[in-house]
């Protein structure tokens, strides 16, 4: 690795949670007022933060930690992937280790509602998961190549050949994002339904990790978003902020559905979308 | 040098096993499995050292003409005495479907073997032909069979223990592995597809004996089963025998390999190649011939470890791989993708609805063989590189899972996953080792997932093989997803339990995971040193290539540019090493700060696993969650008819398209 | 320890346990959250769960049946944490106090920081008595920190 390289990676990791971070707090402002309330600073989610981070540490056993810290650190490891345009799938496969650590953690504990939340959470890996891995086949197909890198080498933009993937991309970032209608594993609302679900026993620093992840996360499907429209790649973060505004419309118009909803939908609308786009692709001489 | 070696590979596990028959002593027994066993690792490193340095890369053993006649008539004889056998466990339980297939085995065997009616039998004078692929397989055979052998001394005990035999059947037992383990080398070395008939036919019986071993009705009834399915493949194989020698005019596995660019992919070679695959079907328990395997798990663990998992059921995929150059890129290559690919995507999505942990293990290597195969068809040399390295790893890790599985078992008398609540308290070290058994099998920086990467990106110029392996591990997520969950569940404990095993399981387990975490780290220099050499010297078309540099993977296209990999795997390992090591030295965790779990306040008493609440009635309840299985969609009477009736479908499409072309 | 402690000020999560109110007070409380009153504005929020909560809100009196589930929901909130009364009831046992079942306000059970008096306790008020155990937050995590040492 270059040093220029370890430069780009170094900062992306310390920017990215920051405007994660931002992003989310937005998102509570945004979703207050679409409520007619006045809702909290931009800057609460960080206030949150450091708050966990001030608490006493408690937990179930003594295993958690080592789980919560594979979700951190396998998502920081993606990123690192991103930004320096390494090889798309090799981003997926770990995004879905960061993904797995969490199931292990919340199910490692005794906790009925830790449980059920670590069941439904891969529920939600399973329906996501072939969306995400056929958006790389699509990628493949328009680019000829893997590689993020080769992504931003290409004339056109992703989007022009991709739009279907594109929607059904946009469709599983909301399970991925944990809005209503898929907010069923935890969520950002309704804490008395769920009672947080996946993420109960977690507390104090432990919580504080996870948000980060939640943040880091964030930044990353943005990126992958933006991707689809790499050239000029203002044009894709805008895109990607748009996306995310259209995400906090659904979450806030949306109720929550069951997760079998969830799976026949995502498998058959989310694939077959996809899937037609990719078919297409492949009749492309 | 050479030829001791090659006599020890497969004479000294037969010696082994006679001596294991007439010794009933369990101290010599344990003496002679011991003493095979490293004589075996070192007949394995024997043959690394002399094939690295080997100069075309492949080591062969020429018989003169005289001493191949020999040879080739011993191996008639035994033939036969194998087929009266078969035909002989047919009659005494009465199974008509035994007796047929072995005669419809032996009249073209005779005809052509004894009596030479379709033309002159091409024996080729390599009689024994040790390439890298080859290599891989001996290094399975030879390391993992004596490890898993020497599980089972510990297993068998505690076995018939527990099955309360008053003579104990263990020197039949131990035969029968040892017989099986030189088989098994001589099946792998051989270039002679006769001979290799023969051997092939030798673990089938073995599978059959071993199956049926513990005699009760269940066990002789699967065991039985395994025969006749496997005695389908026995069918193929022969009929393939006699195309091939009428076709190629020689009975050369190498030379059929070598066929698929000199054009000679017309004629009878094709329902040949059709044939031999399928017989690869049958052995690696692809659909619809899954059931055999599935039944196989009524067998002692070992049996499961060793031949259903980890080496017999790869013999099936062994001769696909190898014979894979000669249909890469043709339609027959095409339709074994689509075959495999479907019995990986079908078998992980039925392994969801199971709660037996064998049986999820079983279906689990389904699927991985499935994918092998698919690997192998797709015909790329990158996806037959895919498919090497993932014979390897699935070998390793489900030899492990299996013989975990089996130390679970007599741990806490059950085998169902619900049963496995808690196994971490009860059982530490099993536990870490099953789970790090079984991220291996999903999770990156391991092995199967790098290879399952590997075939992603190279199966995307055929989208219906790429659409079922992406469906296929997306589902296998699931299964495993859910099961590490169950066994890591946990609450505080200030000590840990020493768990008690014997000597020779916690060895084998020791050595086994050590084999898995090594050949994941250690994937550049395995893929360099043994992989590659083989997938380069396969005779086919080039349609980019693999490269391993550093501690890295990339894929390059046929101009060399590069359009997929990773720079490193350390950085995987680091960041492994981070997420246990953080909070055991930096985060110990004070009991002071613990706190039951929340049951809405109504936790029954101070304790903190939190096992029982109040409910409303004031009655104590226990708290009970058991995971989501899925029965109605993905549960076994769901989907195994239709999937059968597809895979058989694919089966006879191949069978019409070769005998068509 | 200053940002930490000025996140604790903007930060508090709270959770709300009914022992045994008419319900009118719940009603209050729940009214904080809507947009009217907007408790998010100053970064409350209810969480469903002890695990994650700073203040315990608590209404209605303790009896013999919740006095247990009272304490278990105390004893699983991590430190600091407060604990708000509100309303009569939770205060005093309200006009409960005598009932046979009834062991009067829940300071019998956990110690107990602001008491919100009223029936019900107005919305303004419940604001008011958070607002109150935030101040009082900082205290406890010194007090944490001492035990620890």
């Amino acid at each position: 690795m270059s040093i220029n390289n370890f430069l780009i990676a170094v900062i992306a990791v310390i920017v990215s949670p920051l405007l994660g971070g931002l992003l989310t707090g937005i998102d509570r402002k945004i979703t207050a007022r679409m409520q007619n309330r006045q809702g909290p600073p931009i800057l609460q989610p960080f206030y949150d933060f450091f708050k966990l981070i001030g608490k006493q540490d408690i937990a179930v056993n003594q295993t958690q930690m080592v789980y919560v810290l594979g979700h951190l650190l396998f998502a920081i490891g993606a990123l690192v992937m991103l930004v320096l345009q390494q090889d798309l799938l090799m981003i997926m496969f770990i995004l879905a280790f960061s993904g797995i650590s969490l199931i292990m953690g919340a199910s490692s504990i005794r906790s009925p509602y830790s449980k059920i939340g670590a069941q439904r959470e891969i529920m939600s890996m399973m329906a996501y998961e072939p969306v995400l891995l056929l958006m790389v086949v699509g990628v493949y197909k328009a680019t000829g190549s893997f590689m993020i890198s080769g992504i931003f080498e290409h004339e056109k933009p992703l989007l022009y050949s991709l739009p279907l993937v594109f929607l059904s991309f946009l469709f599983i970032l909301t399970i991925k994002l944990r809005k209503s209608p898929f907010d069923f594993a935890t969520s950002h609302h309704g804490h008395q339904e769920l009672i947080k679900g996946l993420t109960i026993e977690f507390s104090g620093t432990q919580l504080a990790l996870i948000e980060l992840t939640d943040w880091i996360d964030l930044v990353l499907f943005m990126g992958l978003i933006s991707l689809f429209f790499a050239q000029p790649i203002w044009v894709g973060i805008l895109i990607a902020l748009v996306c995310y505004f259209i995400e906090i419309l659904i979450d806030n118009i949306s109720a929550r559905m069951t997760w079998q909803w969830m799976v026949k939908t995502t498998w058959v609308a989310g694939i077959g979308v996809a899937l037609v786009n990719i078919v297409w692709m492949y009749l492309i001489p | 040098m050479d030829w001791y070696l090659l006599l020890a590979a497969i004479l000294l596990p037969a010696l082994s096993a006679a001596l294991c028959f007439i010794i009933k002593n369990q101290k010599v027994r344990i003496a002679i499995v011991s003493i095979s066993t490293l004589i075996l690792f070192a007949v394995a490193y024997g043959f690394i050292v002399l094939l690295l340095r080997a100069p075309e890369g492949k080591l062969v053993y020429q018989f003169n003409e005289s001493t191949l006649e020999v040879v080739s008539w011993i191996i008639k004889g035994l033939d036969l005495v194998l087929f009266s056998y078969i035909a002989y466990v047919g009659i005494k339980h009465k199974k008509a479907i035994v007796v047929v297939l072995c005669i419809l085995q032996v009249i073209p065997w005779a005809l052509f073997e004894v009596f030479g009616v379709f033309g002159k039998v091409f024996e080729p004078e390599d009689a024994f032909v040790i390439d890298h692929l080859s290599l891989i397989m001996i290094m399975l055979v030879s390391i993992i069979g004596p490890i898993i052998t020497f599980f089972a001394l510990g297993y068998m005990k505690e076995h018939e223990h527990h099955l309360k035999l008053t003579v104990s059947r263990q020197p039949r037992f131990f035969m029968i592995l040892f017989v099986f383990l030189g088989a098994m080398n001589a099946l792998v070395m051989t270039d002679n597809l006769s001979w290799m008939y023969f051997f092939w036919e030798i673990t089938t019986l073995c599978s059959f004996l071993l199956i049926s071993h513990d005699g009760t009705e269940i066990a002789i009834k699967n065991g039985l089963r395994a025969l006749w399915i496997n005695s389908v493949g026995g069918v193929a194989f022969i009929f393939a025998i006699i195309l091939v020698n009428s076709s190629l005019g020689t009975l050369s596995i190498q030379a059929i390999s070598e066929s698929g660019m000199e054009g000679a992919f017309t004629g009878l070679l094709p329902i040949a190649l059709g044939l031999l695959c399928i017989a690869g079907f049958t052995k690696s328990a692809q659909f619809p011939f899954q059931s055999w395997l599935l039944g196989a798990m009524v067998a002692p663990t070992p049996v499961s470890a060793l031949l259903h998992s980890s080496t017999m059921v790869k013999a099936g995929v062994y001769l696909v791989v190898r014979i894979s150059p000669a249909f890469s890129g043709t339609i027959l290559g095409q339709l074994v993708a689509i075959s495999g690919g479907f019995t990986f995507a079908i078998a992980s999505a039925i392994a969801i609805s199971q709660s037996n942990g064998k049986k999820v293990l079983a279906y689990s290597t389904i699927a991985n063989l499935g994918l092998v195969i698919c690997c192998a068809g797709i015909g790329t040399r990158t996806s037959i590189a895919a498919a090497i390295l993932l014979m390897i790893f699935h070998a390793v890790s489900k030899g492990l899972l299996f013989l975990c599985v089996g130390t679970i078992e007599q741990g806490i008398g059950s085998r169902d996953i619900e049963d496995m609540q808690g196994l971490f308290k009860i059982m530490p070290f099993t536990t870490v080792i099953t789970v790090i058994g079984m991220i291996s099998m999903m999770l990156p920086p391991f092995g199967v997932l790098i290879t399952k990467w590997m075939a992603i990106e190279t199966a995307v110029d055929q989208p219906l093989v790429l659409l079922l392996i992406i469906l296929g591990s997306a589902l296998t997520v699931v299964f495993w997803g859910k099961w590490i969950g169950i066994i890591l569940t946990m609450s505080y404990k200030p000590k840990f339990h020493i768990e008690k095993l014997t000597f020779s399981m916690e060895a084998a387990l020791t050595t086994l995971i050590v084999f898995v975490m090594a050949a994941s780290i250690g994937i550049v220099p395995l893929y360099n040193t043994l992989v590659k050499p083989q997938v380069v010297s396969f005779v086919m078309q080039d349609k980019g290539s693999l490269v391993g540099e550093g501690m890295g993977i990339w894929l390059r296209n046929m101009d060399k540019t590069v359009y997929g990999g990773f720079a490193s795997i350390v950085f995987f390992i680091i960041v492994l090493l981070l997420m246990v090591a953080i909070p055991f030295f930096a985060h110990r965790l004070k009991p002071a700060r613990l706190k039951p779990p929340y049951l809405c306040g109504d936790n029954a008493s101070d304790d903190m696993r939190g096992l029982e609440f109040i409910s409303p009635g004031d009655k104590i309840e226990n708290v009970v969650v058991r995971n989501y299985y899925m029965q109605n969609v993905f549960g076994e009477d769901k989907l195994t008819t239709g999937a059968n009736i597809i895979a058989g479908a694919i089966v006879l499409i191949i069978l019409g398209v070769v005998i068509g072309l | 320890m200053g940002i930490i402690s000025k996140s604790r000020k903007k930060s508090p999560w709270i959770m709300h346990y009914d022992c045994t109110s008419c319900n009118g007070c719940d009603i209050e409380t729940l009214a904080c959250l809507t947009p009217m009153y907007d408790a998010e504005r100053l970064g409350i929020v209810n969480v469903g769960n002890p695990k994650h909560a700073d203040i315990l809100l608590v209404t209605g009196s303790a009896n013999k049946r919740n006095s247990q589930v009272l304490k278990n929901i105390y004893n699983q909130m991590p430190d600091p944490k407060c604990v708000v009364a509100i309303g009569a009831c939770a205060c005093t046992g309200g006009i409960f106090r005598e009932c046979y079942n009834v062991l009067g306000g829940i300071e019998n059970v956990i110690p107990v920081d602001v008491y919100v008096p009223g029936c019900c306790a107005k919305p303004e008020a419940i604001i008011d008595g958070i607002v109150q155990a935030i101040g009082k937050l900082d205290e406890k995590a010194e007090l944490m920190k001492n035990e620890s040492k």
